[in-house]
């Protein structure tokens, strides 16, 4: 009954299909399945049938609102059910049904600007991964000063749970944001490096567009790389007075509540 | 105050006076475990937390959708902390799986537990079917054959879960579109037997048994007749879409009339218990959701008026 409600053709298709024929010969579905005074044993189980591709399609759209937007209701529903042939749902939440539609759509043929779409999907997976990751209190920017000066050097910032760093081929952002803001100037789909944090605060996810040189500082440090260590790589890829950006990034990055916290201990 | 099952082996503690709450009447009306009435109450959805986080309504209590908060650190899981510091909370799972022929899953029930235990929840529940095999999950609510094979592996299984939650087990009667020729016995028989041998309870839903009497061709009436009344622990009800050839449980619109009497037959034999709407597609304003809801209580109130009239 699973090989047949999985299927993505009609439900006559179906009971047809080998995987089904192993188990049950088409012709002797009324053996098994009871017609009723209204419908037949196909369409009894044709009602499960149906109902499955929706339910997917529904969970993943929600989950993928601007790559639905981008591709359409038929290409997305023609998407979602080869996507769930491969990746069948295996877990008990739906919450964990989309993990592979970026990794997919990357490796599928024939998808339409698929580089785009497949940012695109990789910045909702984060978002969504950021919305459920576990809560972690946030470091306290009042802290900063507490720090002693030279412990600095070999501090080692801890980013909290809910915290994706991103890059990208295109313009995703701007794309997702006009589509959560129900607008029509949707950027042009045109190759443009973008670089995007995705991080919770206050229980909501945000998105901040980044540069590449503010993008870079951020890598490494929420990779654990010693702070004097991530300024003066970073100091070294920028122009002018880099000590007042690179402190204005840190304190806006604190005050958004993206680390939880500091190993600033001298014996590292 | 502590309310003990009578002639159980488990013990719930529940503090039933933290939300002023009576517990179950005891005489004919009585649950199996001494559950409170929780009154009527209304499943709690995303669309509807601005209003209750603003408003603070009125509402007896909130049914939760377990799955919804097992894989979250988030908003979610915050707003249900705030909620459950004002209002009793039961749970109601989709993905327990219990008649699936694959293994129970062990990760998910103590995930389950550990919320129960966080949520302070009255109970939990699932639904009488199986949602897939081979370790796929269809996250449907699929029918099972009525079989006695059938029935001694969920009573194993059933006794099983309830070990591991250190509570019985609630099941739900799920809507069925398709029925196995394989099967020995009615629904409502294999319930019955289920619920006696497996100690559990369960959650009737009376809009389902209208869809699958509908559907199948049974007297929804003898279905509801025939489950003992002191193993029914909560009520659902919903509104579904007839097809014409088929109704589908699809929790999209009012409870129609004639699911109203059922409910109403039912009450009849089990005096007040817990009862809450369902309303899961084309969710309207929370106002609209607990107005339909609090339907219920004026059904209640008639029927326990005609029955103080019989005695």
């Amino acid at each position: 009954m699973q090989t047949v409600i999985e299927h993505p053709g009609t439900v006559e298709e179906a009971v047809g299909a080998p995987p089904a024929r192993v188990e049950l010969d088409p012709r002797q579905i009324e053996r098994v399945v009871l017609p009723s005074k209204t419908l037949t044993s196909v369409e009894r189980v044709g009602v499960y049938q149906g109902m499955y591709l929706l339910r997917m399609v529904e969970a993943l759209a929600s989950d993928y609102p601007a790559v639905a937007h981008w591709m359409g209701e038929e290409r997305f529903e023609k998407l979602v059910s080869r996507y769930v042939q491969a990746h069948p749902s295996v877990h008990y939440s739906l919450n964990r049904l989309g993990d592979h539609l970026p990794e997919f759509i990357r490796r599928s043929k024939g998808v339409r600007k698929k580089e785009f779409l497949g940012d695109l999907a990789r910045l909702e997976l984060a978002v969504t991964e950021v919305f459920d990751a576990p809560q972690s209190p946030a470091w306290p920017a009042e802290e900063v000063a507490r720090i002693p000066e030279a412990a600095w050097e070999m501090a080692v910032m801890k980013p909290i749970e809910a915290f994706r760093l991103a890059a990208f081929g295109y313009p995703v952002n701007a794309y997702l944001q006009s589509v959560k803001e129900d607008r029509h100037d949707y950027p042009e789909i045109r190759r443009k490096p973008s670089w995007v944090a995705i991080y919770r605060k206050d229980y909501e996810v945000w998105r901040l567009d980044l540069t590449k040189p503010a993008y870079e500082f951020l890598r490494a440090l929420s990779r654990g790389r010693p702070f004097g260590k991530a300024v003066a790589e970073a100091a070294g890829r920028l122009q002018g007075a880099a000590g007042d950006r690179l402190f204005r990034w840190l304190r806006d990055w604190v005050a958004e509540g993206i680390f939880q916290g500091i190993d600033a201990s001298t014996s590292r | 105050m502590s309310v003990a099952p009578q002639g159980s082996s488990f013990y719930f503690g529940f503090e039933i006076l933290e939300f002023g709450l009576k517990p179950a009447a005891s005489g004919p009306g009585a649950n199996r475990w001494g559950f409170p009435d929780l009154g009527i109450g209304v499943g709690l959805r995303t669309v509807h937390y601005a209003h209750i986080l603003e408003k603070w309504p009125l509402v007896d209590f909130f049914e939760i959708l377990s799955e919804n908060y097992m894989e979250t650190g988030g908003r979610p899981l915050r707003v249900l902390d705030q909620v459950v510091e004002r209002y009793p909370i039961v749970m109601h799972g989709v993905s327990m799986s219990i008649g699936s022929s694959d293994p129970l899953d062990r990760e998910y029930l103590q995930k389950l537990k550990a919320l129960a235990a966080r949520t302070r929840a009255l109970w939990v529940s699932d639904h009488l079917c199986w949602t897939g095999v081979s370790g796929r999950n269809t996250h449907d609510l699929l029918p099972m054959p009525l079989t006695e094979e059938a029935l001694a592996h969920v009573v194993s299984r059933v006794k099983t879960v309830s070990e591991i939650l250190e509570r019985p087990l609630m099941l739900e009667n799920a809507s069925t579109y398709a029925e196995f020729a394989a099967s020995s016995m009615s629904e409502w028989e294999f319930f019955g037997r289920l619920m006696e041998e497996a100690d559990c309870g369960m959650l009737l839903d009376v809009n389902n048994v209208y869809v699958s009497a509908y559907n199948h061709g049974f007297d929804p009436k003898g279905y509801l007749d025939a489950i003992p009344p002191e193993r029914v622990s909560q009520y659902h009800l919903a509104g579904h879409t007839n097809k014409g050839t088929h109704i589908i449980d699809t929790h999209n619109d009012h409870v129609i009339d004639a699911v109203w009497d059922l409910y109403r037959r039912s009450v009849a034999r089990t005096g007040n218990v817990s009862t809450l709407l369902e309303w899961d597609a084309d969710i309207p304003a929370f106002d609209v959701v607990h107005a339909e809801a609090l339907k219920a209580r004026a059904h209640r109130a008639e029927e326990n008026t005609v029955a103080l009239a019989a005695s």
